[in-house]
């Protein structure tokens, strides 16, 4: 027994003194809730290549610290798929691999996920790729619509249409709702859904640099006017006043008419909720136009790692025709916009329109988006909720506004 | 009851043989556990208190400038604030509650043992999972309260317990009287029992009234057990942090941020644990000065020559 075990080690041995030809281990951490995708290429390459990947799934709300404690102690993954809107704070912090020459070198790098690549991007440096991603659109559904007598197949193009509809079908019964939306106080459910509809009619809630809160806009007023007067309405159900985002996929329970959700959900749609018919389409915005929120996981790689051959083969694995025909399958749009078309062909033809919305999908750029966004607490999250839940309008934009901006002076 | 060595009774001789370091030894595993997981983290939580501490990042040494910051940060103070409205408002109503619970378990009756028992109940289910409950009562489509009061034909339409501050504040109010008024009826319960029957007689032979006697002869006798209840409750309340966070996630507009969740996003959200940390001592030691004064106040510690 000994004996053999010295001479398996002393293989090992070999192995690693040879050097390139031996397999490499790859440790490399996922959050949760991303859905089925990164688990499927993960799978796909291991069986398709002589590295391999060790993948380990870490609840979305402990990544950082984790992350964190683990590069105090020398045990980080050496790779990680991260939120896109973590990546420029990890890369200020400066615990993320360069990747901006090998990146530059990929034949494709132009037409990666732009919004991703803005993300990764600090200092004119690149830190993080898109691995996967994820576009908020609007979806309708078809059955409620012809119930309520309006054609199934038509798309609506303005929210004064959308609101009409919502009353349409609202009127079907006690239950049916025209439309829905997580208003308690979620700040990642709205940037998602509810800021395309500034974002599409060109304002935005920071200045392009970051560095000033632009919250107060003609847009933004009409936005929530929009939305009060189908709360006031009662279009909405009551319960979406305090949903903090457990229940963003509402839509589901084919009780809604309209809702603003992920392309991430036509896959979940699709496999299993079959007996809804829904229609997609791009998010309006208040004074046309249309937008998106572009979302979804970047690539970084831990600096210092051993194994950052190993990674980037794998990352280019998931770039190929192959890699990205295994995400698509599971609910991630591509991340290459050149082969979109060809990785899509066979699929669920509504994916389509996920990928569109990349086109005019933004994602704001800030190190604070935690603490300006996406925090229950934070000051867009609490807006969300006073100016279409509560009764001083004014004061909500006000409140939030010099909130935003103090958040952002104190952080620089 | 203080004041009364060990070696007080054995012959001079021996004591001198045995000197005090063995009383300490017999107290060192207490103390032991005392440095390693109360003084040790708290003068950590200090160092960390006086410099940039990022969770990501290397730590920067700044000083006081984390508790100057503190002076002039709204949201603390609203945190504050918020703090100090719910246990005044928590403290009282637990009081209400549990003072006449606790005369009524008293009292030698029937099935006083079940009463107890069922009183205390909803003190061993766990805070996170009592919040959870509660946030399913008080659910508006698929919940027990609002449905219910709609069966009954009190609304027209269930209502959005959660949505607006006064109701979800009452509503947590209610959750935790529910939760905590059986653990301050057992504490009042003792200080109860401990009061000779035969004072009560005796005042009762020399004409008090059954306010006079409470007033007189209770009140007064249970000022030590009042004190503690009153501590426990205080301190409890102004450490509150689930019920807020899984029940309404800081409440309608952030009007529900205690100062522990006030403490919690600034180091796990904003990922500043060094100004988390300064807010943690800051609140120790307004915790130290409240406890301080309750005890003065209630002048537990005078009658102990």
């Amino acid at each position: 027994m000994i004996k053999r075990l010295l001479a398996a080690t002393s293989i090992a041995t070999l192995c690693l003194a040879s050097g390139a030809s031996a397999a490499e281990k790859i440790e490399m951490w996922v959050r949760t809730g991303i859905g089925e995708s990164f688990k499927k290429v993960v799978e796909a390459y291991n069986a398709s290549h002589e590295n391999q990947v060790a993948m380990t799934e870490v609840p979305f709300s402990e990544l950082v610290q984790k992350y964190a404690t683990a590069i105090a102690g020398g045990q980080a993954p050496d790779a990680l798929s991260l939120d896109l809107i973590y990546t420029p704070a990890f890369a200020a912090a400066g615990q993320l691999e360069d990747l901006t020459d090998w990146a530059k070198a990929l034949p494709y790098f132009n037409s990666l996920s732009p919004s991703h690549v803005k993300l990764g991007t600090y200092q004119d440096r690149i830190y993080g790729l898109p691995l996967s991603v994820e576009t908020s659109i609007f979806a309708w559904n078809k059955d409620l619509y012809k119930k309520a007598g309006l054609d199934p197949e038509k798309a609506p193009t303005s929210w004064e249409e959308i609101e009409a509809n919502a009353e349409k079908i609202r009127a079907l019964g006690d239950d049916i709702y025209g439309f829905y939306f997580s208003g308690g106080g979620c700040g990642g459910c709205m940037i998602f859904t509810f800021t395309p509809l500034v974002w599409g009619s060109g304002a935005d809630i920071l200045s392009a640099d970051g560095k000033t809160a632009t919250l107060d806009t003609p847009e933004m007023r009409k936005a929530v006017d929009i939305y009060r007067s189908m709360v006031e309405k009662d279009l909405v159900p009551a319960s979406a006043a305090s949903d903090n985002g457990v229940n963003f996929l509402t839509f589901t329970n084919g009780k809604i008419g309209q809702q603003s959700i992920g392309a991430f959900a036509i896959g979940t749609l699709v496999t299993e909720n079959p007996d809804i018919n829904f229609g997609v389409t791009l998010i309006p915005g208040v004074n046309g136009g249309t937008s998106s929120f572009a979302g979804g996981d970047n690539f970084v790689i831990t600096k210092g790692t051993k194994k950052i051959d190993a990674v980037k083969e794998f990352l280019e694995y998931t770039y190929s025709m192959d890699g990205q025909k295994v995400m698509a399958k599971y609910g991630s749009l591509p991340t290459r916009g050149d082969i979109a078309d060809k990785v899509l062909e066979g699929l669920d033809p509504r994916m389509q329109v996920g990928i569109k919305a990349i086109e005019v999908a933004k994602t704001p750029y800030t190190l604070q988006f935690n603490d300006l966004i996406n925090s229950a607490n934070g000051p867009w999250a609490t807006f969300t909720n006073a100016a279409i839940y509560g009764d001083d309008v004014d004061g909500a934009f006000s409140n939030a506004q010099s909130e935003m901006q103090s958040i952002i002076d104190t952080g620089q | 009851m203080a004041g009364a060595g060990p070696g007080k009774a054995l012959p001079v001789r021996r004591r001198r043989r045995h000197p005090q370091w063995r009383g300490l030894l017999y107290i060192a595993p207490a103390m032991a556990l005392v440095v390693v997981f109360f003084v040790m983290p708290v003068l950590f939580t200090g160092w960390m208190s006086l410099h940039n501490w990022p969770l990501l990042g290397s730590p920067r040494w700044i000083g006081f400038n984390n508790y100057f910051r503190m002076a002039n940060d709204a949201r603390f103070v609203s945190a504050l604030r918020f703090t100090t409205y719910y246990t005044v408002i928590v403290t009282i109503a637990i009081f209400a509650v549990a003072f006449p619970l606790a005369i009524f378990v008293e009292k030698h009756r029937r099935f006083v043992g079940a009463y107890r028992t069922i009183i205390f109940l909803p003190v061993v289910v766990g805070l996170a999972s009592a919040s959870l409950l509660w946030v399913w009562l008080a659910n508006v489509d698929s919940g027990f309260v609002g449905p219910a009061l709609k069966a009954l034909g009190v609304v027209e339409k269930s209502p959005n317990l959660l949505a607006t501050f006064d109701s979800a504040f009452f509503t947590i109010i209610v959750m935790v009287v529910w939760k905590i008024a059986g653990f301050t009826m057992i504490i009042l319960l003792t200080g109860l029992q401990a009061i000779p029957s035969e004072l009560a007689e005796a005042a009762r032979i020399d004409g008090a009234g059954r306010w006079q006697r409470f007033r007189y002869i209770t009140l007064p006798l249970m000022r030590r057990t009042i004190a503690l209840a009153l501590i426990i409750s205080v301190t409890g309340s102004i450490l509150a942090f689930d019920q807020f966070y899984i029940m309404t996630s800081g409440g309608p507009q952030n009007r529900m941020i205690s100062v522990v969740y006030y403490i919690f996003n600034q180091s796990f959200v904003s990922f500043n644990l060094g100004y988390g940390a300064a807010l943690s001592i800051a609140l120790l030691a307004i915790l130290v000065v409240i406890s301080v004064m309750q005890l003065r106040l209630l002048r537990v510690g005078e009658d102990r020559a």
